[in-house]
């Protein structure tokens, strides 16, 4: 027993070099991504235009596939194959062999992806919305990229099957249990994205058909798109529950409390993507009613989620001697990268939620949809509380897997790398907030509008958004500075891989927690119950489809 | 008697250290941060619509 504890407290270097293989890709998309937000946030001050005829409608696609889709899913999957291996034991070399497959598959699909939007023929943006069409190759080379995610995530499944296998009637460890059910949420979401491409975009791109249904392609997008958030997400909440208290020297709060959340997560986030269509016609507005109420309902593992985390700190400030209402958080560690840099990731998290909740409300949704508000919503939520715990965690997770060290001097730059995001993104997300709420437009170049008064009120929180975006694009060289560092030159050495403890371990969690039958189960019947009658009257009233559009 | 002294210092020191009322005081003030947000766009929408 001491024996295979120990034994699986680093992760196994066959499976450091597949994680490792991932995070190379997610770093390039970051270095590419970041340049191009940088670029952006230029153009839309007014004072810089692109060389060469570049269009601003191109950079923007590469920014938003690099950081939303590659990014975020590579770094995700490397994360969590190494979370797997360190809590439910190495992967056995089927496992390896499967996820080496789903490697190379999105690494496929995502070269031919960029490949077509470098070439300007898919300046589709992120959320390749209908009729705006792309060529049929960067299509494509999406459906690999999420068909190689699923083969990636079956590595994880077979190595927590083969622990419950071997463990029969107890609970999965922690970490691997959230691993899995991400990885669960994702395939099921990405039904949808891979639906919408396979039997819509692709053959309407190829020339087989000729028209395609915009609403259909819209809700089967956001069925897939709003679930994707909590895919960023909860791999950060990974980090907050079982990670940063051991980081920190204390305990998690509750196990069984952070099982609950993912699993209402799970339940949640999926059956409620008209919340994202609200101002959209020809959705029957009790239907919008019925998911808008379910969306309201991933407010409650939210707030499990911050009471845990205070909880957490406060009982491990206490214990440190500190007094009074708020005295511990005074002794956290701050000097610590590992966890200052995602700290400041969750207390974005709390105006990033506020605002979500606003997004989510149909009224206000009226004065926020389509304006940079949302922008800035996200780049708040993705773009600092999720990315910010990404850096966190590669900064321990990076050294662990190359045999290396997180020396003092990279620690520093860490918490110097964490302010700097910070700081950049007061500026840049907090003027596009306030800029939405004037009216200014997401996804639009520079441009006055004719002279309009109302045009001309945006362009000072435009500039403000070029500041913040230069800070940002600084955070984004300390980064890779420090990546490159810890992956190549760091000292040889041994980081640790922190996995926190519960508070109270003779508190098994529930098995019931691990039934997959019931929560799979109740997942379709949400669903199905939200989509089926809505699908059927969409497709019944369906106006004539619509012929591809290429506005670049 | 000084055994029984000894007992309930012990215990007072465990219910202080396992207080939870910075978190309890911490998660209302979220709560009015994201109602105070909330309304104040509601009465954005109110004002324009």
């Amino acid at each position: 027993m001491v024996n295979s504890a120990v034994s699986k407290i680093k992760v196994d270097p066959r499976d450091a070099k597949l994680s490792m293989a991932h995070f190379y890709v997610a770093f390039i998309a970051l270095a590419l991504g970041g340049l191009m937000g940088l670029l952006q946030t230029l153009v839309r001050s007014g004072k810089y235009e692109l060389p060469g005829g570049i269009g601003y409608y191109q950079i923007l696609t590469v920014h938003g596939v690099m950081m939303g889709l590659v990014l975020t899913t590579f770094f995700i999957m490397g994360f969590q194959y190494a979370a797997v291996s360190r809590t439910a034991g190495t992967h056995s070399n089927a496992a390896r062999r499967t996820g080496w497959i789903g490697f190379w598959t999105m690494t496929a699909g995502t070269a031919m992806a960029a490949t077509m939007v470098l070439l300007n023929k898919a300046s589709v943006l992120y959320t390749f919305y209908a009729p705006l069409q792309a060529h049929w190759i960067f299509y494509l080379g999406l459906t690999l990229v999420v068909v190689g995610s699923w083969i990636d995530g079956a590595a994880q499944i077979m190595t927590y099957a083969k622990w419950r296998k071997n463990n029969p009637g107890k609970p999965s460890p922690l970490l691997s249990f959230m691993a899995v059910i991400n990885t669960v949420l994702w395939i099921v979401a990405t039904l949808g994205v891979a639906a919408t491409v396979l039997f819509q975009l692709l053959p309407w791109s190829l020339g087989l058909v000729d028209t395609v249904d915009v609403l259909v392609s819209r809700t089967l997008f956001w069925y897939f798109g709003h679930p994707l958030v909590y895919f960023w997400l909860l791999p950060a909440y990974m980090c907050w529950y079982t990670i940063i208290p051991k980081i920190i020297g204390g305990k998690i709060f509750s196990d069984s409390l952070a099982r609950l959340s993912f699993i209402l997560f799970l339940l949640f986030s999926i059956p409620v993507g008209f919340h994202h269509q609200l101002t959209e016609p020809g959705i029957d507005p009790a239907w919008k009613f019925f998911q808008v109420v379910l969306t309201f309902m991933v407010v409650i593992p939210s707030l499990m989620t911050a009471f845990s985390l205070f909880a957490t700190f406060e009982r491990y400030g206490r214990s440190k001697g500190a007094t009074g209402l708020f005295g511990w958080f005074k002794v956290l560690p701050w000097g610590d990268a590992r966890f200052t840099v995602p700290f400041i990731g969750m207390a974005s998290f709390i105006p990033a939620g506020a605002g979500g909740i606003i997004n989510a409300s149909n009224q206000m949704d009226q004065v926020v949809h389509n304006t940079i508000w949302i922008t800035g919503h996200f780049h708040l939520t993705a773009a600092t509380s999720v990315v910010l715990t990404f850096f966190g965690i590669s900064y321990w997770l990076i050294p662990h897997l190359t045999g290396r060290k997180l020396t003092k001097a990279m620690n520093k730059l860490g918490i110097i790398q964490g302010w700097v995001w910070f700081i950049g993104m007061v500026f840049m997300s907090g003027a596009m907030h306030f800029e939405g709420l004037l009216g200014g437009p997401r996804r639009s170049a520079f441009s006055t509008y004719g002279g309009a008064k109302q045009a001309a009120e945006w362009i000072p929180y435009q500039i403000a958004q070029a500041v913040g975006g230069s800070i940002l694009f600084l955070g984004i060289i300390l980064v890779l500075i420090i990546f490159i560092n810890l992956a190549f030159f760091a000292p040889k050495g041994e980081e640790e891989f922190p996995v926190g403890e519960a508070e109270n371990p003779q508190e098994s969690a529930p098995m019931v927690f691990e039934n997959w039958k019931l929560w799979l189960g109740i997942t379709a019947a949400l669903i199905l119950f939200a989509y089926t009658i809505p699908f059927i009257d969409i497709i019944q009233n369906a106006p004539p489809g619509s012929k591809g559009f290429k506005t670049w | 008697m000084a055994k029984a002294e000894l007992k309930t210092k012990h215990k007072t020191e465990i219910e202080d250290s396992s207080s939870l009322k910075g978190t309890l005081a911490s998660v209302f003030l979220l709560g009015f941060f994201i109602i105070i947000t909330w309304v104040s766009v509601y009465y954005l929408f109110v004002e324009r619509f």
